[in-house]
């Protein structure tokens, strides 16, 4: 019998009577204006139900309302929000319920894990307190008792008590925060552990420990887990069960193994057709066009109808929840019967693609050399010594006219301090950086002309959309000034700014829009725009997609494979995600700790990695 | 402070978007709009002729001929205030301006280079905050003699620092963008970058800054004034005003209420406007 039962009231219904721990039925969770006048939607009759051990995943990209979901289900919504419908823990009804209840359940028997591990835990409290502090009162008030259950909790998630107990917050990694913080969302053992994008923040290697440790705990003590992720890979590898949410309805639900290989939704379908593998290299990247709508403005039709391959204008025009297609397995989607055989398709083409490297489109000639390059950062104590921290060590390699080079590692291995000192915004301690037979090592040494030269051949893509472009001007203003910096007269802009945003297929009209209008994915196509305005011959992409939505990171990559096709620009790709390196780069360099440990072709590093930290890395992913 | 006629025909042509303000910002609006007229048109609005003595009368209270009653010499009390209101706020105005136009750009530079260019400017700035306003103006005041034009300069070099830590501070939160790395990286120059990019993403902290300063100066003038320094003995201002009140306590004592309130007033009007302004100018980019 499969742990999570299907959404429907009679199966709802049988499972409560075998002592199901968390049942769902019809939750919807609405914001109010100001006025009380205006209600939006974020999320739509939402309903599953959680036996005691079992293990369902709330899959979705922002704006799906998971989190909100999850935030429900803990009666812990903003003061605007509002939810209806029905929450039980056992025979507790949580929508609606009083704070004191609330406040009994919170901890004891529902707990939350958060995303972020900087922020989540109190600076001021070590590990030890962190947990003591959880700890039931009765546990608690007995000094030696609580000492030694710290201990024993610490031990759990493999943090040593001796070693890590007293220290604080900005003194752990973050993958011990998150074990800390995981000790104290379990230390009054809770029956339903939520876990809202426990590894996200996390760095590759760091991710696989944490999920596995998450289903090691589940699975000793019991306990039922409801994880929230964006990430379809991780829900497949620690949950039996996945509900796939997308603007506020759901979508898909059943058996992960089942969604996995016979998806019954295109969503679904597209989004596992969309990640892009790391095994293999693939010609095109099947993306999904658009992105995602407002919860709102899809309430009354199917969500994903507006970007669906397999749409018609009744998708458009009525809203169903979830049908049964199978056992254990539901799908909103009106159309599945006849689409399935196309769905399954998807899947196979994907998996069936050639393996084969990208084709260089380098030439011999040297556009940048980086020679025994090395930065370091001081951090200044108001008392104490100041501590250097070196970012770069001794980093050689170089990039060829049209190539494009991927630089792999993961947080703290050096890999933005690179891409700083290339565009001369920051000055490397030593070595040598030569653009072009440039010199451009010191920015600043440049004479004017060489200077406005070397600003014209890179430039950069960030990695954080939203903090990348000024939110004060307009997206034309930003492309025109762009132009003009590369010496164009203020009155020839406007032509050229409609050209650069057709590049990025974007319209027009966004000439006209700010920044706060766009989504991510338009965001970060301005960007794209911007840098390349000036025509360079080497873009440098800091982590492009790693801020965007799932579905949406597809686009981004293929316009970058685009550019690179039509104006044969070379890339220096930034990245942690190896099946990005596979499919953008024809050679990689893998940095660890400021140092180079393994480079060579992308085809070779990943199918036979030489370096440990490379197979640890490769190691690590999950499909 | 009474409302004059012409403020309320203009707050009703305006009602449509003032019914959205708080209402204590819309009071304060008011206030601001009514100093405001005074400074402008002091002397046209006024019912009496200020500087006009009526001996024979001398100190009187409030009655229906003169609203706030006379001074010792006869002079109408309400119509000195709303005069008085030009010389009482000009000074702060110039100070206010100034600390915008040297201050503002001080703190951007000092935020934006970073390194030696910020440790000049800020400990230019931390040199002059350690010295006490009030009373390094009456010593320099008190020994050169200087006139108004004087006051108002040295009130505007000592509340420089104020503007140039607050408009650093936030200029450092966004120089660390990467839309300001993103600009560098296009070649732009350092001072386009500062008024086309920093400028208007801190100017919500600046705006408010200003008002700030326009308050704190008011109060430093009145101060100023009541002590009998950079004013000439008689002249219609606030501060002026309050200090003969003092002896007219009894006789009239709107002489002292008058001035007082609409020194409170328009300080806390301005307060009020610029923590307003302050959020209206940050929800733009949320």
């Amino acid at each position: 019998m499969s742990a999570v039962s299907l959404s429907t009231p009679s199966s709802a219904e049988r499972s409560r009577q075998d002592g199901s721990s968390l049942v769902v039925e019809g939750l919807s969770v609405t914001a109010t204006g100001a006025q009380d006048t205006t209600r939006r939607t974020l999320v739509r009759e939402i309903s599953f139900s959680l036996e005691p051990g079992a293990t369902l995943a709330l899959v979705g990209e922002s704006g799906s309302g998971k989190s909100m979901t999850a935030r429900a289900i803990l009666g812990l919504l903003p003061q605007n929000v509002r939810a209806t419908g029905s929450a039980r823990l056992e025979d507790i009804e949580i929508v609606g319920a009083r704070e004191r209840e609330l406040r009994r359940l919170r901890g004891a028997r529902l707990s939350l894990l958060l995303q972020d591990p900087f922020t989540m835990l109190n600076p001021l409290q070590s590990a030890f307190d962190t947990v003591a502090e959880s700890l039931p009162r009765s546990v608690r008030r007995d000094r030696p008792r609580a000492r030694d259950e710290v201990e024993r909790r610490l031990l759990e998630v493999g943090v040593d008590p001796t070693l890590a107990g007293r220290r604080y917050p900005f003194q752990l990694s973050g993958g011990m925060r998150q074990r800390v913080a995981l000790a104290a969302s379990l230390a009054k053992d809770p029956q339903v552990l939520i876990a809202d994008e426990p590894t996200t923040a996390l760095d590759v290697t760091t991710q696989r420990d944490i999920l596995e440790l998450l289903a090691q705990l589940q699975r000793t003590r019991g306990m039922s887990l409801l994880l929230i992720t964006h990430d379809l890979a991780v829900a497949f590898s620690v949950c039996d069960q996945v509900l796939v949410l997308y603007a506020g309805s759901t979508l898909e639900h059943g058996p992960s193994a089942v969604l996995a290989d016979e998806p019954a939704h295109p969503y679904t379908a597209m989004l596992r057709a969309s990640s892009p593998p790391a095994n293999h290299f693939v010609e095109r990247l099947e993306a999904i066009p658009g992105t995602v709508p407002a919860a709102d403005s899809v309430a009354n039709q199917c969500a994903f109808a507006e970007r669906c391959n397999w749409a018609r204008p009744i998708c458009s025009a009525t809203y169903t929840v979830a049908q049964p297609v199978g056992e254990g397995h539901a799908s909103a989607c009106i159309r599945v019967d006849e689409i399935r055989p196309e769905l399954r398709r998807l899947g196979e083409a994907a998996v069936g693609e050639v393996r084969r490297a990208a084709t260089s489109l380098g030439s011999a000639s040297a556009l940048l050399e980086v020679h025994d390059l090395s930065k370091s950062y001081r951090t200044v104590s108001l008392v104490g010594k100041s501590r250097e921290v070196e970012a770069v060590r001794g980093v050689s390699f170089r990039i060829d006219a049209g190539e494009s080079l991927g630089l792999v590692g993961e947080s703290g291995s050096g890999k933005t301090s690179i891409a700083r000192c290339i565009l001369g915004l920051s000055a490397p301690e030593a070595g040598r950086i030569r653009l072009e037979g440039t010199d451009i090592t010191d920015y600043r040494a440049l004479s004017r002309t060489e200077l406005a030269q070397v600003r014209a051949s890179v430039q950069i893509v960030f990695q954080d959309p939203y903090a990348s472009l000024n939110p004060r001007l307009r997206i034309g203003s930003v492309l025109a000034e762009a132009v003009q910096a590369r010496g164009v007269k203020r009155l020839d802009t406007a032509s050229e700014v409609a050209e650069l945003l057709q590049l990025v297929g974007l319209s027009k009209d966004y000439a006209s829009r700010r920044p706060r209008a766009l989504s991510g994915g338009e965001r970060q196509r301005v960007a794209i725009a911007r840098a390349l305005a000036i025509q360079p011959l080497l873009l440098v992409c800091d982590e492009p997609v790693a801020s965007l939505d799932v579905s949406v990171q597809a686009q981004i990559l293929e316009l970058l494979r685009d550019i690179r096709r039509q104006r044969s620009t070379s890339m220096l790709f930034i990245t942690h995600d190896l099946a990005v390196v596979r499919q953008m780069t024809e050679r990689v360099i893998v940095l660890y700790a400021g140092e180079i440990v393994e480079e060579g072709s992308t085809a070779d590093v990943l199918d036979a990695p030489q370096h440990p930290y490379t197979q640890r890395l490769l190691a690590s992913r999950l499909d | 402070m009474t409302v004059s006629p012409e403020i309320i025909t203009e707050s009703r042509v305006d009602r449509a978007r003032l019914r959205r303000l708080p209402f204590l910002t819309a009071v304060a609006l008011v206030v601001a709009l009514a100093v405001t007229v005074a400074v402008a048109f002091g002397s046209l609005i006024a019912p009496h002729d200020p500087d006009a003595q009526d001996l024979i009368l001398g100190a009187s209270g409030r009655s229906a001929e003169h609203w706030l009653g006379t001074d010792d010499l006869g002079r109408d009390v309400f119509s000195r205030m709303i005069v008085g209101a030009r010389a009482a706020l000009l000074g702060p105005l110039v100070v206010a301006f100034v600390t915008l136009v040297i201050g503002a750009p001080l703190g951007l530079m000092a935020g934006f280079y970073g390194g030696r260019v910020d440790g000049a400017i800020s400990r230019g700035a931390d040199l002059i905050w350690a010295l006490p306003a009030l009373l390094v103006a009456i010593v320099v005041l008190g020994v050169v003699d200087g006139g108004y034009w004087l006051t108002v300069a040295v009130i505007a070099f000592l509340s420089l620092p104020h503007m140039i830590r607050l408009s650093r501070s936030a200029t450092l939160v966004q120089a660390r963008l990467p839309y300001i790395d993103a600009v560098r990286a296009l070649g732009l120059s350092g001072p386009r970058i500062m008024s086309r990019h920093v400028f208007p993403n801190v100017s919500p902290t600046v705006v408010a800054t200003v008002l700030l300063d326009f308050v704190g100066a008011l109060i430093v003038f009145s101060s100023l004034a009541f002590l009998g320094i950079g004013f000439e003995p008689g002249s219609a201002d606030w501060g002026t005003m309050l200090a003969s009140g003092k002896e007219l306590l009894f006789i009239n004592p709107w002489l002292l209420i008058g001035p007082g309130i609409a020194i409170v007033l328009t300080a806390a009007s301005v307060t009020l406007l610029g923590d307003w302004a302050y959020e209206r100018l940050s929800e733009r980019d949320a």
